[in-house]
């Protein structure tokens, strides 16, 4: 690939120049217009990338944007049949990532008619097909997208969305709680549903299956809901609210998965859940079965570990989220920033606003590098889940706020007085939290002293903070953010 | 300090140092609560009315020393609040109530610094049942601050015996007495009126601690009202349109539905209108595009095409317009 | 049994005092507040009567306190909530609501089960109170 030395990069407008067969560069190609300005239906991407050594990054930007829409390696002469301008995707802006020499954030422009209308398999086929692979690249990365308004219509969003999940619920003016059966692998059916009675029944609003609970020998599908179900009902009359548990309907094959979300609905679940190993198009066939039969979808993000976190290769998780926002889930996991998996803060905080604004607007502290018109879709639930306790509960309520759910399953199971009292902890701790912060009490700051005055009344809770008051997971998280607010910053 | 300053809250955050030296520094006092800067905003806003500042002056004094008294334990409960603005049309009993509501909210006397004002028609349903829904929800409306009732003897017909107006003087007698931490109510009016409304309602008269008269300003106080408004707008009178603002005003006073400083400023837009409408036919005659100093000032001429100085009546501003 | 409907349900019964911070939190929020009374407290029992109309454009929480006190005084053993609304484009709709009044005695629900064929089994909810007596004379 000699083509791509590192010397000046001006585009071909000659045709006879441009479409001679041989190979070019790409930035002559026409795939670097720094002069370009996108246009308001234009799809852009940004991509961190890093070039091989001694390759231009302007080169580098081009081959990007060449390699995610119409380049191949050599010139073609079948380009000149179309409207190849147009088709091709424009590198328009490359800069340095701040402190981080080797690295740079490259902007690039789409048209809007190279993507099929509402499919998020045909938008990453383009985006992130081939480009992730690009030798001259020793990396890169997917950090965010804007998509026009007129693109994200083409969508039909969370089936259910944060405020009629709410209005179903009858649940108002706090997160909701939840918590995975645990343990994850081997517990019979009948064994699997108590937990579920107990955790609903001590005060939770949800119980959920884990990533990997389909239908395994120790426990097949159909026992696990009739008894699951058994559980919830109970838990609901006892308790006179609505409950559920997100029956993971995930199995090799969409025709296997509808069957079991019909039984589930059959069964009065309000809830199911599916996995992102299954892919989009399994998720957003899904969504549309959710939207059919007014059923909540739950999304566990498993996997994407593989790709979203190193910061210099894969997709940013910020971008998955939009995704699925458009494909439509109604939950999905999106860190909790204190518990025991990854997850920067402010970063966090990033994906949770992509999931629950009306309208996203810059912020580059929390990775957010472009504005976005959400176009009416219904709103994200995100979910806080692992690691997480009730000696949490005043930052998990200061990062994230009430649209949340929040998921503490060793925090509830692992109970030193049981799983009822685990749950009971954790309502109340929330509760409590709650009522301080509506009364203007500084709960970032005062919150231990809140959780200690509340645990005076109500042992399940001081048994949590005694058992896990102190523990904390302080590692340095890899997916920082790259902009730090600074008082100079303009 | 006493146990009972500690115990509100309201008064603690205000009251330091009471609380701090066990002793009562008044000055200190009024200093914290700003009553000073409402006393002197009351002075920029309203020209004269010395006898009405006085008494706001007292009653700020006497809550003041109340509030004091409460931190030694001293006196009572809460005292009643509830006041009564008597006076001419346009002198001043609207803005007043602003800064009383200021005051008492400064002092702790009221949550909130709001002012809710109504009459009849807000209060008083034309149907049996739709009286008392209106009444508490203005009642509610105000709630935490004050409640301003504009010519509250409207709420009181004698002549109709079944007139609704009686079922919304009681519900407001029973907040005013039940909830006197939550509401104060402050009723305005013609004097007399007022006086015969209170006399056939005794049980207002007796909820109501402080009377406040408002009297007519005096012509000169009325002319420096006119320089105080021009100059907000940016206008100012040439002399021969001083003087003729002077001799509008003496005029003007005899004369019925005479509105105090509300009569004043309908005076100046009619002035301004007159001025613009010189300004413009002037320039249509060929005149020099008028400079600033043309700009601001109002002339005897703008003054004195008023039919009050024909022996008639200013005619409404609202035809004036058209 | 204690009906755990609502925001604050696991906390200790809130006193005028705590409800009077949630409320002034509410108003301070721009929110409609609505008092709501049922004597049938099913979990899906989405509308209890309104106590009037939501409060809209209040200050002050002590004018919602006063139709709490009303609410009380006329209903003293039913369910009584208050309901925060908030008009925000692409909200619209119930942000807080927690009970402020319930009975002396609370005999809660009975899980009705229909069995049917396999192992399934349908089910449904049903108040002790409901069953037992009219409206109005359940508590």
């Amino acid at each position: 690939m000699n083509a791509l030395a590192k010397d000046a990069a001006t585009e071909i407008t000659t045709s006879t120049k441009r479409y001679k067969a041989g190979v070019l560069k790409y930035a002559q190609m026409g795939y670097w217009q720094p002069d370009y300005e996108p246009k308001r239906t234009d799809i852009i991407a940004l991509f961190r990338i890093t070039p091989q050594e001694g390759v231009d990054p302007v080169e580098a930007a081009a081959a990007v944007a060449g390699e995610s829409s119409t380049a191949t390696w050599t010139v073609v002469w079948t380009d000149r049949l179309t409207a190849c301008d147009m088709y091709r995707a424009k590198a328009y802006s490359v800069e340095p990532v701040p402190g981080i020499p080797g690295q740079w954030f490259c902007k690039v422009a789409y048209d809007l008619s190279l993507f099929e209308e509402g499919s998020i398999a045909n938008v990453t086929a383009s985006i992130i097909g081939n480009v992730f692979s690009f030798k001259p690249l020793k990396a890169a990365r997917l950090e965010d997208m804007q998509f026009p308004v007129a693109y994200v219509k083409t969508f039909r969003g969370p089936p259910t969305g944060i405020i009629v999940e709410r209005e179903r619920l009858d649940k108002f003016g706090r997160p909701l709680l939840g918590a995975t059966t645990k343990p994850k692998l081997g517990l019979s059916g009948r064994n699997y549903g108590r937990v579920v009675y107990e955790g609903l029944k001590g005060g939770l609003d949800f119980m959920k299956d884990d990533e990997n609970i389909n239908s395994q020998p120790f426990m097949h599908w159909r026992d696990r809901y009739l008894f699951v179900m058994d559980a919830v009902n109970k838990a609901s009359a006892a308790t006179g609210e609505v409950k559920g548990s997100y029956l993971n309907v995930t199995a090799g094959s969409m025709e296997e998965m509808y069957k079991r979300a019909a039984f589930a609905k059959e069964l009065g679940s309000v809830i199911v859940m599916v996995d992102l190993v299954v892919g989009y198009t399994g998720i957003q066939s899904l969504s549309n079965w959710c939207r059919d039969h007014d059923m909540i979808l739950h999304l566990h993000r498993a996997g994407h570990g593989t790709y979203t976190r190193q910061k210099n290769h894969g997709v940013s998780f910020r971008v998955i989220a939009k995704w699925m926002r458009m494909l439509g889930v109604d939950h999905i996991h999106a860190g909790t920033a204190v518990g025991k998996l990854e997850g920067d803060p402010a970063t966090v905080q990033g994906y949770y606003n992509v999931c629950r604004d009306a309208h996203t607007k810059v912020d580059l502290v929390r990775g957010i590098h472009f504005e976005q018109d959400w176009g009416a879709l219904r709103k994200v639930m995100p979910v806080a889940s692992g690691g997480i306790h009730a000696g949490q509960m005043h930052q998990l309520l200061d990062l994230f706020g009430d649209d949340v759910v929040l998921q503490f399953g060793g925090g509830t199971i692992g109970h030193p007085d049981g799983i009822q009292a685990g749950a009971t902890a954790n309502r109340v701790a929330l509760e409590a939290m709650v009522l301080a912060r509506n009364e203007g009490r500084d709960i970032a700051n005062e919150g231990p002293q809140i959780l200690r005055d509340a645990a005076r009344w109500c042992s399940p809770l001081k048994a949590a903070l005694d058992t896990w008051g102190d523990i904390s997971f302080n590692y340095t998280p890899t997916d920082t953010s790259d902009f730090v607010p600074t008082p100079t910053a303009v | 300090m006493t146990d009972a300053a500690a115990t509100d809250t309201t008064l603690a955050t205000h009251v330091d140092p009471v609380a701090t030296t066990g002793g009562v520094d008044l000055a200190a006092l009024y200093r914290q609560s700003g009553v000073g800067e409402v006393m002197r905003q009351l002075d920029d806003e309203l020209v004269g009315l010395a006898p009405v500042k006085s008494r706001i002056r007292d009653i700020a004094a006497l809550l003041l020393v109340d509030k004091a008294r409460h931190a030694h334990g001293l006196g009572g409960g809460a005292p009643s609040l509830h006041m009564s603005f008597t006076g001419n049309p346009g002198t001043g009993k609207t803005t007043v109530a602003l800064r009383m509501a200021d005051i008492l909210h400064r002092l702790g006397y009221t949550r909130r610094n709001h002012v809710v004002a109504v009459t009849r028609d807000d209060l008083v349903g034309q149907y049996i049942g739709h009286t008392a829904p209106k009444t508490k929800e203005a009642l509610k409306k105000a709630m935490g601050g004050v409640l301003f009732i504009d010519e509250a003897y409207y709420l009181y017909r004698p002549e109709n015996e079944r007139d609704y107006g009686q079922e919304a003087i009681e519900i407001l007698l029973q907040v005013m007495e039940n909830q006197r931490d939550d509401l104060v109510v402050i009723l305005a009016g013609y004097r007399d009126r007022m006086e015969t409304f209170y006399r056939s309602n005794p049980g207002m008269a007796s909820r109501i601690a402080h009377h406040v008269d408002f009297p007519d300003y005096t012509p000169d106080e009325l002319l420096r009202i006119a320089e105080l408004l021009a100059a907000r707008m940016d206008y100012r009178f040439d002399e021969a349109g001083l003087a003729a603002m002077r001799e509008y005003i003496a005029l003007r006073v005899t004369q019925p539905h005479f509105a105090n400083a509300r009569s004043v400023r309908n005076a100046l837009d009619r002035a301004r209108l007159r001025q613009a409408s010189r300004l413009f036919s002037a320039a249509g005659e060929g005149e020099t595009t008028p400079d600033r100093e043309r700009l601001m000032t109002l002339s005897s001429e703008d003054l004195r095409a008023s039919r009050v100085f024909q022996g008639g009546r200013e005619s409404a501003i609202t035809t004036t317009h058209h | 049994m204690r009906i755990t409907q609502g925001t604050f349900s696991y906390l200790p019964d809130l006193s005028d005092a705590q409800i009077t911070k949630q409320l002034q939190y509410a108003i301070d929020k721009g929110w409609a507040v609505g008092i709501e009374v049922t004597d049938d407290p099913h979990p899906r029992n989405t509308y209890w009567e309104m106590f009037g109309l939501p409060m809209f454009d209040l200050r002050d929480a002590a004018g919602i306190l006063l139709e709490i006190h009303n609410a009380r005084k006329t209903f003293p053993d039913h369910y009584i909530r208050v309901t925060a609304f908030d008009s925000t484009h692409q909200v619209e709709s119930v942000v807080l609501s927690f009970i402020v009044n319930r009975p002396k005695e609370e005999p809660g629900f009975r899980l009705v089960r229909t069995e049917e064929p396999g192992r399934t089994l349908r089910y449904s909810i049903e108040s002790y109170a409901v069953v037992a007596r009219p409206e109005g004379a359940r508590y």
